[in-house]
């Protein structure tokens, strides 16, 4: 699929100006003879530059519905438009380039590639954009600028301390200019600290303009988002806002 | 999975990533790797060493064994042997005599020359000094056009020499600097088969043929010979036809004469032998043939051995790596990018594999060439062919590993610890 000179996600233009648009989505996984409702009819939606938090206790279907927003995953029913594209029924394929231009994944285990040096791990996206090598190392290098890592481009991850990698991550997140920062338990495997260190970088990232949804299990972290959903069950328990401003800040 | 038309731009740049991939994991796994590859090093060492020795074989054939050059029709009892019942058989013929030789010499249309020649081992002195297993070979006039023989000097044995049976002879270069180390030869006198020769000419040296020297040779006129030897000597006569002529036309007309002289019945076989070089090249090139055939199932054998480890080893690799292939394809690598990617590695593994095996196919063929008189000769396209082939078995067995990590589910893959 050549995405060359196709225009991300732009099929129809959203006609009600939401990022996310999730209605009555259910996904049923088959466990053996059990059927396992993971999502059991979700509604959610989010506009470009909201700061979310999504919480809920384990089975609750909060990775699940994280992985489908991540477009990871399609919806066994229901219906998930990303930017006015609709994500059900989609093919393997069109999912992955939804996923590099649409999607910033950062997980609570970094999961950067060992071999491969900050500035590399910055540069993935970009590879799979099909950017040429040359703008690619401008633009991550650019990113590790402002994640303040600057200096450690060339340090491979078991030469960065938890911190600087999950900073790497967020850098990569960022690289492709997605329309959505999505992050699993960004502090899970960080000390106190560096989580809020972390933590405040995606709060400025947000305050860029980038849309930030976040999945965790705690409260502190949560707090810091503009609104937090709660999920029980495969179902939305509350959804409460937080903050005076969701729109779009300078 | 691309829409026809102009290929993607990315497709190459993925594929830079791709090969940077392949090598850094051949790195990481240098003892894996090499291991991996042992049947492909195999296969493209055998390959690589047994066409540079064919080669060399071919080349020492044509340039040593057959001196005497193309174009040159051979006759004699016994033709060209490949059994021993042939032999038993051929040993019962009559002896080809100087009367045959005439009568080829006479009637045939299409010869330029026709020489004869007979031959024996044999002791030969000068002074105290004595030489063993000198070939010495009685012949008429002309055998210089026949076979590939230089004086360096003095002269030929010339017609008048032959016609007058003189007491003279023309002696290989070995003959000469170990009789008459220093001495002149030319004039000096040698004895052999009871009689004195006089040396009137010195052949140029032709070096060895499978160990054994080609310059052992003493010419004497075959007249000389027969006092010599006996006048019983069984003859070879060699026909060299007219130039551009059709070989096989010569051989044709030298068989009908030689029927004829012999009283051949019709319908009968020849009770003569012909060989020419070009026979015994076909022969040579069967059997070098079959040596070819055999070495490539040796090489099959290795490579789909080799192929099924480096499959092996790539799914292990897909297993370990599974982590990777999440990553991957939730930063939007697609199944065509992390086919590509384990299909380069494969190749890439395969091919290094090549690359060591022509390596040591180098070295074992510079060995041959050191070690025996071999002149073993790197092919060109023996390398190009072993590695395509190596190439094409690290895609033929690298697709199963590779379709693996394509259709890997990103959720489980990243999940993987």
């Amino acid at each position: 699929m050549s995405v060359v000179n196709e225009p991300s996600g732009a099929s129809t233009p959203s006609t009600d100006g939401m990022l996310i648009d999730i209605r009555d989505v259910r996904k049923i996984y088959i466990m053996g003879t059990n059927e396992v409702h993971a999502l059991d009819g979700v509604d959610l939606q989010v506009r470009k530059g909201e700061y979310l938090a999504i919480m809920g206790p384990s089975g609750s279907g909060k990775s699940t519905l994280m992985n489908m927003i991540g477009c990871l995953d399609t919806p066994t029913s229901g219906s998930y438009k990303l930017r006015g594209t609709e994500i059900r029924e989609r093919e393997d394929d069109e999912l992955a380039r939804i996923r590099n231009q649409e999607i910033g994944f950062i997980f609570q285990t970094f999961n950067l590639l060992p071999r491969a040096d900050a500035l590399h791990n910055v540069e993935l996206p970009l590879i799979y954009a099909g950017k040429p090598a040359k703008e690619r190392r401008a633009r991550a290098k650019e990113m590790l600028d402002l994640v303040g890592l600057g200096d450690r481009t060339h340090h491979r991850p078991n030469e960065l301390s938890g911190g600087q990698r999950q900073r790497v991550a967020i850098a990569r997140a960022l690289v492709n200019n997605p329309s959505i920062v999505l992050a699993d338990e960004p502090t899970g495997n960080l000390d106190t600290k560096t989580g809020q260190e972390i933590m405040a970088l995606l709060d400025e990232i947000n305050r860029k303009g980038n849309t930030v949804i976040l999945v965790t299990h705690e409260e502190e972290v949560a707090a810091l988002a503009h609104r937090v959903v709660r999920l029980r069950d495969g179902l939305i328990e509350t959804d409460q806002r937080r903050a005076p401003s969701a729109g779009p800040r300078a | 999975m691309n829409p026809p038309g102009s290929p993607p731009r990315d497709f190459w740049i993925a594929q830079g990533e791709n090969l940077r991939i392949a090598v850094d994991a051949l790195r990481a796994n240098k003892l894996r790797s090499i291991l991996t590859v042992i049947g492909n090093v195999v296969a493209v060492m055998s390959v690589i060493a047994v066409v540079a020795i064919i080669d060399g074989l071919n080349t020492y054939v044509s340039d040593k064994i057959l001196q005497q050059g193309l174009g040159v029709l051979t006759i004699d009892k016994y033709g060209f042997i490949t059994s021993e019942e042939e032999y038993r058989e051929a040993e019962k013929r009559r002896d080809l005599g100087l009367d045959d030789m005439q009568a080829l010499a006479s009637r045939m249309q299409l010869a330029e020359q026709v020489v004869a020649q007979a031959s024996r081992r044999r002791i030969v002195r000068a002074g105290s000094t004595e030489l063993q297993g000198v070939d010495i070979t009685g012949t008429t006039d002309g055998y210089e056009q026949v076979s590939k023989l230089e004086v360096e000097q003095g002269r030929h044995l010339d017609a008048s020499d032959v016609e007058r049976r003189r007491p003279v002879c023309v002696i290989g270069s070995e003959v000469a600097e170990k009789l008459f180390p220093r001495t002149d030869p030319l004039g000096a006198n040698l004895r052999a088969g009871g009689h004195e020769l006089r040396v009137v000419g010195v052949f140029a040296q032709r070096g060895n043929v499978l160990g054994t020297s080609q310059d052992n040779i003493v010419y004497v006129p075959l007249g000389q010979f027969y006092k010599m030897f006996g006048s019983r000597a069984d003859l070879t006569i060699l026909v060299r036809g007219r130039e551009g002529m059709d070989p096989a036309r010569v051989q044709d007309e030298a068989r009908v004469v030689l029927r004829a002289q012999r009283h051949v019945p019709l319908g009968k076989p020849d009770d003569f032998g012909m060989t020419t070089a070009e026979t015994f090249q076909s022969f040579w090139k069967q059997i070098t043939g079959g040596i070819f055939a055999g070495t490539i199932a040796l090489v099959a054998i290795s490579l789909v051995v080799g192929g099924i480890v480096i499959m092996n080893i790539m799914l292990v690799a897909v297993t370990e790596r599974t982590r990777e292939i999440g990553i991957r394809k939730a930063l939007g690598a697609r199944r065509s990018d992390l086919t590509m990617q384990f299909l380069s590695e494969a190749v890439v593994l395969s091919l290094f594999g090549g690359f060591v095996g022509v390596l040591a196919g180098i070295a074992i063929a510079f060995l041959i060439r050191a070690a025996t008189p071999l002149p073993a000769a790197i092919q060109p396209w023996s390398i190009g062919l072993s590695l395509a082939v190596a190439c094409s078995v690290g895609l033929f067995f690298g697709v199963y590993p590779a379709t693996r990590a394509a259709r890997l589910d990103p959720i489980v893959a990243l999940r993987q610890e």
